[in-house]
């Protein structure tokens, strides 16, 4: 397989009038393309970053990104990033909310709009859809903002935090569709969690970072499970060895 | 016979009174109908008793307030005929609501009314949409390029700072005493105060919701439209209906200075000539004319909202 995403000897600061601030220091990883990566790390350590850095959002004061090849550009449409916050726009139905970003890429067809439509249905929330998002449930937001996000059918998916918002029930079932919406589809995923047992279930690669100014700690490479549902797969004894292990890595850092 | 008549009207009457009864319950049945076909098409589910009692209480608020509301005008105006007609205040510094409306009602039929109403109306109406068009679109360009909004912003707060009034004499230098004079007075007031309010609300548009569209590909057109310019949009319409009143502002203070025509010259000339009726008469249909504008706004407001 190739790699779809190369991250070598990044560093990054955050610069403002009064102070400058550390971000990432020499970050180097690789992505497969189809591969699930989880990112996991202390609160405030650069997650965040990382991501902005792979969608463009943000340039990085040294070292080198590739994604799919070419520097990291935001009018690509290579990455579907998946914000932390919901950002949905309040003026908007749920449904409109949905064609935005296909708006803005001049690809709102009567298909895409039927398959964003179609996520909706499949994560129960059809009966929403002209309703405004303040009516919603922060769950709700939550699985809306992944399906509009879903709709555009990047090659590369960005997710930040994307279930902290979902009740434990709805967390897993959600975890179990969307793993198996990326593997389905052949999707790349770079997903953020602060929930280690999320990422043990379904990463295919977890990296842990250090404490911030964020390097890299750790990367293990999981093989255990790996047609088994997040599910089933949370369960096994490797996964809470590894969980075990990523907890005190981490517990270092505080 | 008497009394027979009397039955007859009597139950007359009552028929009468039961057809009426029936009438509107008829009446009463089909809008219910109506509604309820209305609401089927919606697919909106009946409301609950509790939420009629709901919706009763709320209108029952509505009432109470509007009818507080026009109590109030009525004891005013009430108040001051009474007290101008038992001799407690002078008509003649005070005038009054009857000496108000003869004056008024002269007014209109020399047909002064309407012409300097009309001349007021147009200087102000001029004023409003020219700085109010100018002043969106100086407001867009400083949003979207931070070097001009830099270099421009300490010319704006002086100019904000300073009282139009002051320029009333280079106006008229520059541009005559007449129409024109009277609407630049107007558009120095209003322009200022719209680039502040709007390019304010440009700039307090949520961070992440533009980053998030950016991550999508927007360029910036696309965020202006679909982002900044929606969620200005509370902003821009309470900026509009200060406009409105701003502008009227404008047009009597260019008329004071000009006197030519207008109602601010009618005003001018009354204080002059020591007519109260008329000073007070002008000041009433004012009132009147700047709350028509600002219902308007009030109505694109809802015409808008609804659209989207
Ligand atoms: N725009 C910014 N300007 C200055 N400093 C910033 C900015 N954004 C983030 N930082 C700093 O960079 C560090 C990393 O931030 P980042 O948002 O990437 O953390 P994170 O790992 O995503 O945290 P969390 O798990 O809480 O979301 C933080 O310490 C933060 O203070
Ligand atoms: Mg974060």
């Amino acid at each position: 397989m190739n790699e779809i995403i190369t991250v070598k000897d990044v560093s990054l600061i955050y610069h403002s009038k009064k102070f400058e601030t550390l971000a990432l220091k020499d970050i180097s990883f690789k992505i497969e393309e189809g591969d699930f990566v989880a990112l996991v790390g202390p609160s405030g350590c650069g997650k965040t970053t990382i991501l902005s850095l792979i969608s463009g959002l943000l340039t990085c004061s040294s070292g080198e990104i590739l994604v799919n090849g070419l520097k990291p550009d935001k009018k690509s449409k290579v990455c579907g990033y998946m914000f932390q916050k919901d950002n949905l726009l309040p003026w908007r139905t749920v449904e409109k909310n949905l064609y935005v970003g296909l708006e803005i890429q001049h690809t709102n067809t009567k298909e895409k709009k039927d398959y964003a439509l179609s996520l909706l249905k499949k994560y129960g929330l059809e009966n929403f859809k002209t309703k405004r998002p303040d009516e919603l449930s922060g769950g709700m937001r939550q699985r809306v903002s992944l399906i509009r996000t879903l709709a555009l059918n990047p090659k590369i998916l960005l997710l930040d935090e994307p279930f902290s918002a979902l009740d434990f029930q709805t967390r897993l079932k959600v975890c179990d569709d969307v793993l198996k919406i990326l593997k389905d589809e052949k999707k790349t995923a770079l997903l953020v969690t602060h929930d280690i047992y999320e990422a043990v279930s379904m990463a295919d690669k977890i990296i842990v970072l250090s404490a911030r100014p964020a390097t890299i700690k750790n990367i293990h490479t999981l093989t255990f499970g790996r047609d088994k549902t997040p599910f089933v797969r949370r369960d096994m004894k490797e996964a809470t060895d590894l969980f075990q292990k990523i907890w005190s890595e981490i517990q270092d850092e505080k | 016979m008497k009394n027979d008549i009397k039955n007859n009207t009597g139950k007359k009457n009552k028929l009468i009174d039961n057809k009426e009864e029936k009438n509107k319950q008829t009446l009463n049945s089909e809008i219910d109908n109506k509604t309820e076909k209305k609401s089927n098409k919606k697919n909106k589910p009946k409301y609950s008793l509790e939420h009629k009692k709901f919706l009763n209480k709320i209108r029952l608020k509505t009432f109470f307030v509007i009818f507080i509301q026009i109590t109030i005008l009525i004891a005013f105006f009430g108040l001051w005929e009474i007290l101008v007609n038992n001799g407690v205040l002078d008509g003649f510094i005070y005038s009054s609501p009857s000496r108000m409306i003869n004056t008024l009602a002269e007014l209109s039929r020399s047909g002064e009314l309407l012409t300097h109403s009309l001349i007021t109306l147009k200087e102000t109406l001029l004023a409003f949409v020219i700085a109010t068009g100018i002043g969106f679109l100086v407001a867009v360009l400083l949003w979207s390029n931070n070097t001009i909004k830099r270099i421009l912003e300490p010319y704006i707060v002086v100019l904000n700072s300073l009282p139009k009034i002051a320029l009333g004499p280079i106006i008229i230098i520059w541009f005559g005493a007449g129409t024109k004079a009277i609407v630049v007075m107007g558009i120095l007031i209003v322009i200022i105060v719209t680039i502040i309010n709007i390019l304010n609300a440009f700039l307090n548009t949520d961070k992440n919701t533009i980053l998030a569209l950016e991550s999508m590909g927007a360029n910036k057109a696309q965020i202006f439209f679909k982002v900044v310019l929606p969620s200005s949009f509370p902003d821009i319409i309470s900026t509009l209906k200060i406009n409105v009143g701003l502008s009227w502002i404008g047009a009597i203070m260019g008329e004071y200075l000009v006197s030519k025509a207008g109602l601010g010259y009618l005003l001018v000339y009354g204080g002059l000539v020591f007519d109260l009726d008329l000073i007070m008469t002008v000041t009433i249909v004012l009132c009147f004319l700047a709350s028509l504008m600002y219902f308007l706004i009030a109505l694109l407001e809802k015409i808008v909202k609804a659209r989207h």
